[in-house]
């Protein structure tokens, strides 16, 4: 059984393919990074620090090094040994979790030796079949490679998926799927092909599966990490529409094939909402370019091509809705951050997160005033008060709250002057509710710092 | 030598405690359950439910077997409900509805005689349940009489008949408690010890051999579904059954006005609301002990025609004071509120803050009927489709956000695993708001598009549905063979 994995390649070419796998480990190992970053969780209600592991890829001579937003995205300190064994610290850049990828940058003056960078091939060409190379730190054990083929370069995943940090992730994009093995640990590491070019990032397993490995195609990280570099982060319009495949459903609205996408949601008060599009439209043409979705694998092509424009930018829409095609015009907005900042109220028990405009779409809210409760403590003052995870906290003694930096300013206004009890106005669901919480006073001011973009 | 000294006196205490303990004969070695046979056996019978329990993607029978106690000479009886009150607190939340009802209803007597039975429904509080005996000939049989009037005191003891399975005989058995507690608050009544929730509506005996109550779940869910500040409070609270005595006049009353159909009437009121602690009394400055601060009023409700807002406090019903001052007495509002039954007139002492100033002001509320619970919605079965619907009822408003208003359909209550709808993708909780290209308001109103599909045979079936704040299209392909 130990034997198995000798006669992967085949017997025929073995000789040339250990050649080429020499060759892609030589380019691609120095370059490989293993991540150990300390990130920052608020969702038990306190500010819980969690040692994690991921890996990187070096991919630019000052020392950035990309790797996933789930690895590094809310880290506070990030610690990485480099491949000659290296201790190096380095610092988050900026991050995008709509398609997980961070960049983060090694702190050179703490390295000795030469710096190793990989080099981004063409996932657009690769093929299923095709041998790949996966590198990194399974479960933490650094320096690892495994191999495998291409399973299928087309997979969907549905925009459900979120990170551990709460964001909606992979509208954008397909993923490379592979049999070549990865496990927890091998996050943000690279897939390499058998010249040794990094041909996707790999990021997601199938837990108890054999070999069931997806990587983010590397055109789709080089596109975010050049963005990450000049402009700090990705920026993209949004129109607040949600489409579906068209496969199923060609007989119901008369469409012919492969013409059109379909718009199966909106969201209230986005553009398109404005714009009065429907849910039941099909949008032919975009800017007089013809458009089509008609299996669920294309929908990520559609959504990436929306979110190109910058945005304001006034778009056409060509729609057949019933028998008639009608022309929409319309501004795109921009998508804004996902999450919001967090902050830890110390005192008082809980942790609070801004409320961004998806979040208010995405928890039914009626505006995005207030702070979102994200965690309560177990056995605190603001759950004896009867706080709530997802709670809408709108005013502090009455005192009405715009946003989190509000918050935060009355949060420790009062801590300051040492208030003992606080009046909280509580948005759940359809109701108010108001609670009373007791202060811990042992707990002093909290800082500013702790308030982060990310 | 002062330790030995101690240890003598100590030794003596005990000795004088265990005199005390084990001295008196206590009542219990005396009580005498022979006594009570004749009484017992001309009103406990033995009812057997066949019960069909559905929830979702899933049905199952069962067969419960309960004491009961006839309490009317026309064959009213009552029995453990539990089982068969419907779980309604989580079906709007997961879209998944437990329905049980039950199929099949028989009573027997001690002395044999078998009876048909109609399940009448459940009293949602003391998850009492009725039903009544079928007779050819009108019998007259010998109801139970309760001890209206008995004055519970902690140390008495308490006797009842337990029911035990049905391959021994003979069917009952005894058990004796005690009252361990006079319980204040929430609301009064006597707490036992020493009984167990398999005993629960078991009538109780005081050694005077009356029957003064039965046995009860003193801390069930109490507040009503319609009422969300309520509800997520009594889920939040501990689940430790409290035993108590369900007391005699209580009972009497519901008996007075047993369930037609599923659960007893209640009055409602159309409010959210929570209670008025000290600590918020103190911040907002008010001169009351404790009240209902009024939260949010639901459209259209008695609450928003008798002019309640939201804001408003009502320390007062009917002259009596609500010193409703933690939010585990919300219930006791509720239950009050509830026991006044729909169409009652009530008069609320309010209190209401304008400017920094507050006035009392006093307003005449006429209660209504408290919304279906999701587990009571009218519903429709297609068999072709293999999926039920169910109307949109006031808690799946409340539960989702909902604007009652815009926001119509029906949802997705029961679907087959492996059924036409299931594989097509449909799930439980979806709420269907298009069959092909028309709109669904109603039960009714899906009911006759389905109808319409199931005798046009059509190749597909394309629903427009609302799923978790976002709308899509299923294709259902029926298998018309």
């Amino acid at each position: 059984m130990t034997l198995l994995g000798i006669s992967v390649f085949g017997q025929n070419s073995s000789t040339t393919n250990q050649k080429q796998i020499y060759n892609a480990r030589d380019k691609v190992m120095p370059a490989v990074v293993h991540i150990q970053p300390v990130i920052k969780n608020y969702t038990t209600g306190e500010l819980e620090k969690q040692a994690v592991v991921g890996s990187g890829i070096v991919f630019h001579p000052e020392g950035y090094v990309v790797t996933n937003y789930h690895v590094a995205g809310k880290a506070e300190r990030i610690i990485c040994t480099l491949y000659d064994k290296e201790i190096v610290s380095a610092e988050f850049i900026g991050g995008d979790p709509p398609t997980d990828i961070a960049v983060i940058k090694l702190n050179l003056d703490e390295h000795k030796g030469p710096l190793v960078m990989a080099e981004f091939g063409n996932s657009d060409s690769v093929q299923v079949g095709q041998y790949v190379l996966a590198m990194g730190s399974p479960f933490a054990l650094s320096r690892s490679v495994s191999a495998g083929v291409i399973s299928t370069r087309d997979r969907y995943f549905s925009p459900d998926v979120r990170l551990p940090s709460g964001e909606r992730t992979g509208s954008y994009n397909l993923w490379i799927q592979t049999d070549a093995a990865i496990n927890p640990g091998n996050s943000g590491g690279p897939l390499v092909d058998l010249t040794g070019k990094v041909v996707g990032i790999n990021s997601r397993a199938t837990l108890f599966a054999n070999n069931l490995g997806f990587a983010i195609p590397i055109n789709v990280v080089r596109e975010v990490t050049q963005a990450i570099l000049t402009e700090g982060k990705v920026t993209r319009s949004w129109l607040g529409i949600h489409c579906q495949a068209l496969v199923e459903l060609e007989g119901y609205f008369g469409t012919e094939r492969n013409n059109g996408v379909l718009v199966s949601s909106i969201d209230p008060g986005s553009p398109a909402d404005q714009g009065f599009l429907k849910a039941g439209d099909i949008i032919l043409k975009v800017n007089g370019q013809a458009v089509s979705a008609r299996f669920v694998e294309e929908l990520p092509a559609f959504y990436y091509m929306i979110s190109k424009f910058a945005p304001g930018t006034k778009i056409s829409l060509e729609v057949l809705r019933g028998a008639e095609t009608f022309n929409f015009s319309m501004a795109t907005k921009s998508l804004g951050e996902l999450q919001g900042d967090d902050f830890e109220a110390k005192g008082w028990g809980f942790t609070v997160k801004g409320i961004t405009r998806q979040m208010r779409l995405e928890n039914q809210l009626e505006d995005t005033i207030g702070v979102i409760v994200s965690g309560v403590k177990r056995v605190g003052f603001a759950e004896d008060g009867g706080l709530t995870r997802g709670d809408v906290i709108t005013a502090i003694n009455s005192n009405e709250l715009a946003d989190l930096a509000e918050f935060i300013g009355i949060y420790n206004q009062m801590t300051s002057a040492e208030q003992e009890k606080v009046l909280l106005t509580v948005r759940r669901g359809k109701g108010i509710r108001y609670m009373v919480i007791t202060a811990d006073k042992s707990k002093g001011v909290s800082l500013n710092e702790e308030l982060q973009t990310e | 030598m002062k330790s030995c000294k101690l240890n003598n006196c100590l030794w003596a205490i005990l000795f004088q405690l265990i005199l005390l303990v084990s001295a008196p004969p206590v009542s219990s070695q005396n009580f005498d359950f022979s006594k009570l046979e004749p009484q017992v056996s001309a009103y406990t019978v033995i009812v057997e439910v066949q019960i069909e329990v559905s929830f979702g993607i899933n049905s199952s029978d069962q067969e419960e077997r309960y004491l009961g106690t006839i309490v009317s000479d026309d064959g009213l009886v009552v029995f453990d409900g539990t089982d068969l009150a419907s779980d309604n607190l989580f079906s709007s939340f997961s879209g998944v509805t437990v329905k049980t009802t039950p199929t099949k209803v028989g009573v027997t007597t001690l002395d044999g005689l078998h009876y048909d039975g109609e399940f009448l429904g459940y009293d949602r509080f003391t998850k009492v349940g009725f039903l009544k005996i079928i007779s050819p000939q009108e019998k007259h049989f010998s109801p139970i009489k309760f001890n209206k009037h008995h004055q519970f005191r902690v140390g008495e003891w308490l006797a009842l008949y337990m029911i035990m399975p049905d391959f021994v005989s003979p069917p009952l058995a005894a058990d004796i408690g005690m009252v361990s507690s006079l319980i204040e608050s929430p609301e009064p009544f006597p707490l036992t010890v020493g009984f167990n929730a398999m005993q629960l509506t078991a009538v109780l005996y005081n050694s005077a051999y009356e029957p003064v109550g039965m046995l009860g779940n003193m801390m069930d869910p109490a507040s009503s579904s319609a009422d969300m500040g309520g509800m997520l409070e009594s889920m939040e609270s501990s689940g430790i059954p409290l035993l108590g005595v369900i007391t005699g006049d209580r009972i009497e009353q519901l008996i007075a006005t047993p369930p037609t159909k599923g659960e007893i009437e209640r009055g409602w009121l159309g409010i959210s609301l929570q209670a008025l602690t000290k600590d918020i009394a103190e911040f907002w400055g008010l001169p009351l002990s404790g009240g209902i601060i009024v939260n949010e009023i639901i459209r259209n409700s008695p609450a928003a025609a008798g002019g309640l807002k939201i804001g408003d406090i009502i320390y007062q019903v009917n002259g009596e004071p609500i010193a409703v001052d933690r939010e585990e007495k919300v219930a006791v509002f509720q239950r009050m509120i509830a026991a006044l039954g729909p169409s009652a007139q009530v008069e609320l002492g309010v209190m209401r803050s304008s400017d920094g100033a507050q006035d009392s002001v006093t307003l005449l509320v006429t209660l209504q009927k408290a919304p279906i619970s999701p587990s009571d919605a009218p519903d429709y079965e297609d068999l072709s489709l293999e999926l039920t619907v169910r109307e949109l009822v006031f808690a799946d408003y409340m539960v989702n956000n909902l604007d009652s208003e815009d926001f119509k359909g029906v949802v997705v209550s029961e679907l087959t695993p492996g059924g036409p709808a299931s594989i097509a993708g449909l799930s439980l909780g979806d709420v269907i708001q298009r069959v092909g290209s028309t709109e669904i308001r109603s039960v009714a109103e899906a009911q006759k598009a389905l109808e319409k599909v199931s005798s046009a045979h059509p190749k597909e079936v394309i629903f427009f549905i609302w799923r978790q704040n976002q709308t899509m299209f299923v294709n259902v392909k029926p298998n018309w063979n």
